[in-house]
């Protein structure tokens, strides 16, 4: 990483990759059963991720927090949405808005807390000036002497927002990419019809965990390891033994609308198959039995099972961390009830650590000089390709040839399979989790 | 007395600031009395009609000092001064203020 500017698949970095012994292969050396992964400074290059904050989250719909997290009137949480913290607060009609965190007059940040409750309006703590749950700014010190200011004008600036699954999804975009396309897009491509995953009522189950990772890899990694199962034999026996299909290492994820069948013997998706909660009532008779998954880029994992739903939230903080807030969500009756969901959770929170541990086991490594050109896929990852296709077009797209913009190269805009979008939606594939 | 405003640009749980040198703020409760203070709040310049009516009280939006809009009283800090109250005349659809004196 001497450049800043890492080198494409089949580009071989120009400097400071000496081709020690052992290290000589180039991507172009490649056996068929081999495909490049992206090179190493992709996960680690503050100025890689620097665009990826501007180009993939701070340009794409990005999932903030559950609408039933913000359940009253002056009800706020905080997100970092790539270089920007976000304020989500629902207001006095029930509407949920965000806004940039920023105060309108000297930039303070706003609210500093995760969440909270605020009794009828955002206060600065530096000089007061003081926004209603709209976002409007009613007063501040000496305004009634400022009536050129205007109150919608110097108020907190909006950010999109859209409500789906019961969750709050927000666009800092000016223009936002269509919800349609980028979100709902990405069930049909999984699943191969929209409808598929309303029969889950995802927006009327309840909350009855969640576990927040606090994770020393880069986002990708995280992407990566949950679009293929070729690590599922050797880092998820409890997950193998439930759904033993993924022992192969090819999941559901060449196929669209295929679930990953519970084994035999199994009674239910629990750390020991032992039976699970009360069974969603609307499914149809195929999603019985069977587990689901979807990535809906750039940062939520949908995983579907009979009696609950799964959905992983990343914010990526840094090259090197990312928080994963992991939500297990079940009929309401089954959360009311008070019934026990251990051994329900216990199985993905498991799965969730040996994931995470193998992506922070990959993460000092990105930066290793026999890892500047990357590692390789072997077929049943093929499809992660697709991803990285997708990665580098998104970051290609800055029009801003030069310093700074990886992949940038016209080799990769105008490659016929790194379209700006349908190559790497198409292809991507979630996996096992 | 000044004509404030009309009856009607103050239902019940509205505020209305009368610009003047001492700037006055009507409020007209949630039962539908009508008050009259000072418009700015003791602590620090902000506009106590920009504030929140509750009950018979006004919180000031800035740093949520409470005042009774009967007596002009500080119920909560940080102001520490009262506001003075004027008195309130409806007449004809019409609000009218009558200012009180300089000394309160």
């Amino acid at each position: 990483m001497t450049t800043g500017t890492p080198a494409t698949t089949g580009t071989p970095a120009a400097t400071g990759t000496p081709a020690t012994t052992g290290t000589s292969a180039t991507t172009g050396d490649l056996p068929p059963s081999l495909v490049a992964t992206l090179p190493g400074d992709w996960y680690v290059d503050p100025a890689v991720f620097a665009l990826e904050q501007r180009l993939i989250f701070e340009s794409m719909w990005f999932c903030v927090t559950r609408s039933a997290d913000l359940p009253a009137p002056g009800s706020f949480r905080t997100a970092v949405v790539g270089r920007e913290s976000v304020l989500i607060g629902r207001g006095r009609d029930g509407t949920v808005r965000a806004f940039f965190n920023v105060c309108r007059h000297r930039g303070a940040r706003l609210c500093t807390e995760e969440s909270g409750t605020v009794g009828r309006a955002f206060r600065c703590t530096y000089h007061a000036w003081t926004y209603d749950l709209d976002g409007r700014l009613i007063a501040a010190p000496n305004l009634t002497k400022m009536p050129d200011v205007d109150r919608i004008g110097y108020g907190l600036v909006r950010v999109h927002v859209r409500e789906w699954l019961g969750y709050v999804w927000v666009c800092l975009a000016d223009d936002p990419p269509p919800f349609e396309d980028d979100v709902l897009g990405e069930v049909v491509t999984r699943l191969g019809d929209a409808r598929a995953i309303d029969r889950y009522g995802v927006a009327d189950l309840e909350l009855g965990r969640r576990i927040r990772y606090d994770v020393a890899a880069n986002w990708k990694l995280i992407v990566e390891n949950f679009m293929e199962c070729y690590h599922c034999a050797t880092i998820h026996p409890e997950l193998v033994e439930v759904l033993p299909e993924f022992a192969a290492g090819y999941a559901a994820q060449y196929y669209v609308g295929h679930g990953a069948e519970f084994g035999e013997r199994i009674e239910g998706f629990t750390v020991d198959g032992s039976p699970g909660l009360d069974r969603i009532p609307t499914l149809s008779p195929e999603q019985d039995r069977r587990y689901f998954a979807i990535t809906v880029k750039p940062q939520v994992f949908v995983n579907l099972v009979p009696d609950h739903v799964i959905l992983h939230r990343m914010f990526p903080l840094a090259p090197d961390r990312t928080i994963v807030e992991c939500d297990w969500l079940y009929l309401p009756d089954v959360v009311a009830s008070g019934r026990d969901l251990d051994r329900s959770v216990e199985l993905f929170h498991r799965v969730n650590q040996q994931d995470f541990d193998a992506c922070e086991r990959c993460q000092p490594s990105m930066s290793s000089r026999v890892y500047a050109r990357g590692g390789v896929l072997v077929p049943s990852e093929h499809h992660i390709g697709g991803f990285h296709d997708w990665v580098r077009a998104k970051l290609a797209g800055t029009g801003s040839p030069g310093a700074g913009s990886p992949g940038a190269g016209p080799q990769d805009a105008g490659s016929p399979d790194a379209g700006p979008q349908g190559a790497g939606v198409s292809r991507d594939t979630p996996g096992d989790g | 007395m000044i004509a404030a405003c009309p009856l009607e640009a103050l239902p019940p749980g509205a505020s209305f600031r009368l610009d003047g040198e001492n700037p006055i703020a009507l409020f007209r409760t949630e039962d539908g009395q009508i008050f009259a203070i000072d418009d700015t709040c003791t602590h620090q310049d902000a506009s106590l009609s920009d504030g929140w009516l509750d009950g018979c009280e006004v919180e000031c939006p800035l740093h949520s000092s409470r005042f009774d809009l009967r007596t002009g009283e500080v119920d909560a800090p940080p102001a520490k001064r009262a506001v003075r109250t004027h008195r309130v005349v409806v007449d004809g659809g019409t609000v009218f203020v009558e200012p009180s004196g300089c000394d309160g």
